[in-house]
Parts: C-alpha cells; sequence; structure tokens
C-alpha cells in the first residue's frame, strides 16, 4: 500500500456515502485504482447503501412515467465502452453535460428562504423517514422535535419570510393542520445581557406570549415551535427582559401575518 | 431510435418478463429495449423518488431529479457491469451522487449553517410519508443494530448529504471518527442485510 494508504483507506465508508469533497473523491479514486481489496470494500459498503436509500420508496405520481419513456425514446444511448476507452476512462462516471437531461424548466429560485426550508425539511425527512431512535436525548427535547416533525411533515406546510426591522430575517413554517408553526430567525441583532427576545401571538383571540427565543448559535435561532394558533393570528417579535417578565409586548420588532 | 414515439412492437425473442433480474434488465435495456426500460421505470422510479425525496425533500424537485435519473439510465445502461456490483447499486448509486450534486450546488453557505442547527432535533415519529416495504422493515431492523454515533454518521451523510467533515463538527467528535464510524457503521449495515 502506498504511503497514506492507511488514511486513505478510512475514507472507504465516507466515499460509499458521497460525504466527501470532490477533492477527498479524486483522491480516493487514484487509491482504488491501486486497491483490489478497496473496490471490493466499496462495492459491499455500495451494497448497504443502496438498501438503505430505496428502503425509502414511495410512489410516484403515475403520470411521470409517460414523460419519462418518451424522453427515453428521443435520447441517444451511450455505445458499451471498449476496453481501452474503459482503461482511460475508469473512476470517471459519465455524467451529462449540466442542463441537457433537464426535462422542466427549474422551479427552484435559490432564495436564501426557500433554501434554509429545504434544508430544514431534508434533514427531518432524514431523521424521520427511517424512525431513528436515538436514546439519549431528554424527554422534552423529544417532546419538542415530535411536534416540529409534525409541522415539517404536515400536508399543508407553507413557508413565510420577513426581515426584522432592526436586522435580520425570520422564517416560519406554519400548519393549520397542526395548527402549530416553527419559528427560526437568522442574524438578529445582539441584545444587552439583560434583554431577549420574544415571540407573541396576536389575534381576535387575544395577544397571548408564545416563549423567549433561545440564543443564536452561529447567528441562527430556533427552530422554535409554537402550538395554539387561531385563526387570524399574527406572530410578532418584540424585545423583552430576559426573565420574561413582560405581560405585554413592547413595540415589535417584526409582525408577520399567519393568513397567506 | 428513430421511432420516436416507442409505439410497443414485438419485442425480441429473449425478452425479459416481469419477473426478470434488474442486471439482465439494464442489458436489454443498453441494446435499445423499449419494453424493458419501462419495466426498469416500473422498478427502480419508486425507490429512487424515495431516496431522492429523502436528500432534497421538495417533492418537485425530486420528481425531476427521478426522471433525470431514469433518463441516465436508459442513456448509460451499456456502461452497466454486473461484474462491479448488483444493479440496484449501480442505480441507487447514480441517484444518490445527482441528488447530492444538486443539494451541493444549489445551497448556500447559510443555508447549511442553518443545517447545522436544525439537525440537533429528533425526528423519530415522521414514518407516514414513507411506503412500508418489508425491505423498509429489515433496513430499519439493521440500523438499529449500529452504536448511536455509527448510525447518526450514516444517515446524516446519506440523506442529509453532508460531508464526513460537516458530521463531524454536527456531531461534536473528532473527524477521525467520523470516517471510523461511516466505515463500521456500513460494514456492520452491510453484513446485518446480507446474514437475512
Amino acid at each position: 500500500m502506498e504511503r497514506g494508504g492507511t488514511e486513505l483507506h478510512t475514507l472507504a465508508g465516507a466515499y460509499a456515502l458521497d460525504a466527501v469533497s470532490d477533492a477527498d473523491r479524486t483522491r480516493f479514486e487514484q487509491h482504488l485504482a491501486r486497491c483490489a481489496e478497496c473496490v471490493q470494500e466499496i462495492r459491499g459498503l455500495r451494497e448497504a447503501t443502496a438498501r438503505l436509500g430505496a428502503a425509502a420508496a414511495i410512489r410516484p405520481r403515475a403520470e411521470l412515467k409517460a414523460g419519462a419513456l418518451r424522453a427515453a425514446a428521443r435520447t441517444r444511448q451511450l455505445p458499451p465502452l471498449t476496453r481501452d476507452a474503459a482503461a482511460t476512462r475508469r473512476g470517471r462516471p459519465a455524467r451529462p453535460a449540466p442542463g441537457r437531461y433537464r426535462l422542466w424548466p427549474r422551479r427552484w429560485a435559490p432564495r436564501l428562504a426557500v433554501a434554509v426550508a429545504a434544508g430544514f425539511l431534508a434533514v427531518a425527512v432524514a431523521m424521520g423517514a427511517l424512525a431513528l431512535g436515538t436514546q439519549h436525548r431528554l424527554d422534552q427535547d423529544k417532546v419538542r422535535g415530535h411536534a416540529i416533525a409534525a409541522v415539517l411533515n404536515a400536508p399543508d406546510v407553507t413557508m413565510l419570510t420577513a426581515r426584522v426591522t432592526t436586522g435580520g430575517t425570520a422564517t416560519v413554517l406554519e400548519s393549520r393542520h397542526e395548527r402549530a408553526l416553527v419559528f427560526t430567525a437568522a442574524h438578529l441583532p445582539v441584545l444587552p445581557a439583560a434583554k431577549d427576545y420574544e415571540l407573541w401571538l396576536m389575534g381576535p383571540g387575544g395577544v397571548r406570549p408564545a416563549g423567549m427565543l433561545p440564543h443564536s448559535r452561529a447567528g441562527m435561532v430556533g427552530p422554535m415551535i409554537v402550538s395554539g394558533l387561531a385563526a387570524g393570528d399574527w406572530v410578532g417579535l418584540t424585545v423583552e427582559p430576559a426573565d420574561g417578565s413582560a405581560r405585554h409586548p413592547s413595540a415589535p420588532v417584526l409582525m408577520m401575518s399567519l393568513d397567506s | 431510435m428513430t421511432d420516436g414515439q416507442g409505439l410497443p412492437g414485438p419485442g425480441p425473442a429473449a425478452e425479459p418478463g416481469a419477473g426478470a433480474d434488474l442486471a439482465v434488465l439494464l442489458t436489454h435495456v443498453a441494446r435499445g429495449d423499449q419494453h424493458a426500460f419501462e419495466e426498469v421505470y416500473d422498478r427502480m422510479a419508486g425507490p429512487v423518488l424515495g431516496m431522492v425525496r429523502g436528500v432534497l425533500r421538495d417533492l418537485a424537485q425530486s420528481e425531476e431529479v427521478m426522471q433525470e435519473v431514469l433518463l441516465e439510465l436508459w442513456r448509460t445502461a451499456s456502461r452497466f457491469d454486473a461484474g462491479k456490483g448488483s444493479a440496484l447499486s449501480w442505480v441507487m448509486t447514480l441517484a444518490h451522487r445527482r441528488a447530492v450534486d444538486r443539494v451541493r450546488s444549489e445551497q448556500k453557505a447559510a443555508e447549511r449553517e442553518f443545517r447545522a442547527a436544525s439537525a440537533q432535533i429528533d425526528y423519530d415519529d415522521v414514518t407516514e410519508a414513507v411506503e412500508a416495504t418489508l425491505d423498509r422493515e429489515r433496513v430499519r431492523h439493521c440500523l438499529r443494530s449500529l452504536t448511536d454515533l455509527q448510525r447518526e454518521s450514516v444517515t446524516l451523510a446519506y440523506y442529509g448529504s453532508y460531508t464526513y467533515g460537516e458530521v463531524a463538527s454536527l456531531l461534536g467528535v473528532a473527524v477521525g471518527t467520523v470516517k471510523t464510524r461511516m466505515r463500521d457503521g456500513l460494514i456492520r449495515l452491510r453484513d446485518c442485510l446480507g446474514a437475512e
């Protein structure tokens, strides 16, 4: 084994999971070309990841099939690799020119809010789809996690974003069905020690405190679950004494209507 | 390939039936057999779509990637080499790579930070979206046989499309530890799934 081979070899799992950077991938594939044992190992690990992926199967909409068959009928197939070509191209999977095989126009605008929600949801599904129990979490966290997951996976979940007047952005994922919302914020200004951000629900049902925001981590706050939404509610964010003693909200730095 | 609409004419004599092995189907697809492709679609669209949705979450976008992957299978079926692994593995590897590439190319740094924050949540009761399959039960059973750290490393990488470095900072453990846990976790998963 070449120098550094042992260190590289430990990348096998990450490589099989596509959890490597492009540079790591290149390095590892160079290593694979010289290590028959590693090729064998990757083969086994890929079988495991394939089963992990296939276990999440869902039924596609029936309408999609005709489109796929039509697209195939219009698309030229690659000829088999000859031995020489195989040698020069080994380890470099054929990848189409970007855009060429796109069947539909991109609906995805890479706006921060959308990206935030999508990433948020990706983790929800990833962790939820396989029903992973993690025994070491506190019960309270678990209840909160379940409530958040219920909102994220509600059939009617909608997303709202707004700027906070004093700086930063707030994102709300809301489900009428669950009568709950998940609040997150990015880059809120840091407050003096005795102050904290507090969420409120305001609507025909009156003004209800909805909890103090947790402290930000790496500029991000939340996710925080707020339950008991009523029709016509707004969500407001205010700056209040850190001990949560405010009976009434001060002037909000954010007001979002939940009627979309 | 001049018959653009692909009218279902009589297939070749050795046309694979409904029970044919996926690898056999792919060899027929490689020869331009549209019936075989339809059979591959029927079998693989669901697993591909479900996995991609686990990674991307957005259904419309996942459908788009699923269709691209199926078309890619049609296009590159001649490159499938049964000597290098199973057909399922070939298909799912191609699909996962596509999904992860899509995530990484479109996500902004801020969102990745956000995922780091939100990954702390426990989401273990969200099974309704996933259709029950026998294999899912088996995979779940086998996932339970991993240690917490192995399982979290594997699933954050596979469905969260994090790199091992990102997984390490999410879980607050050393990079070397995560690399090892990913490998050990997959080995255990492989052995458990193979030993049924």
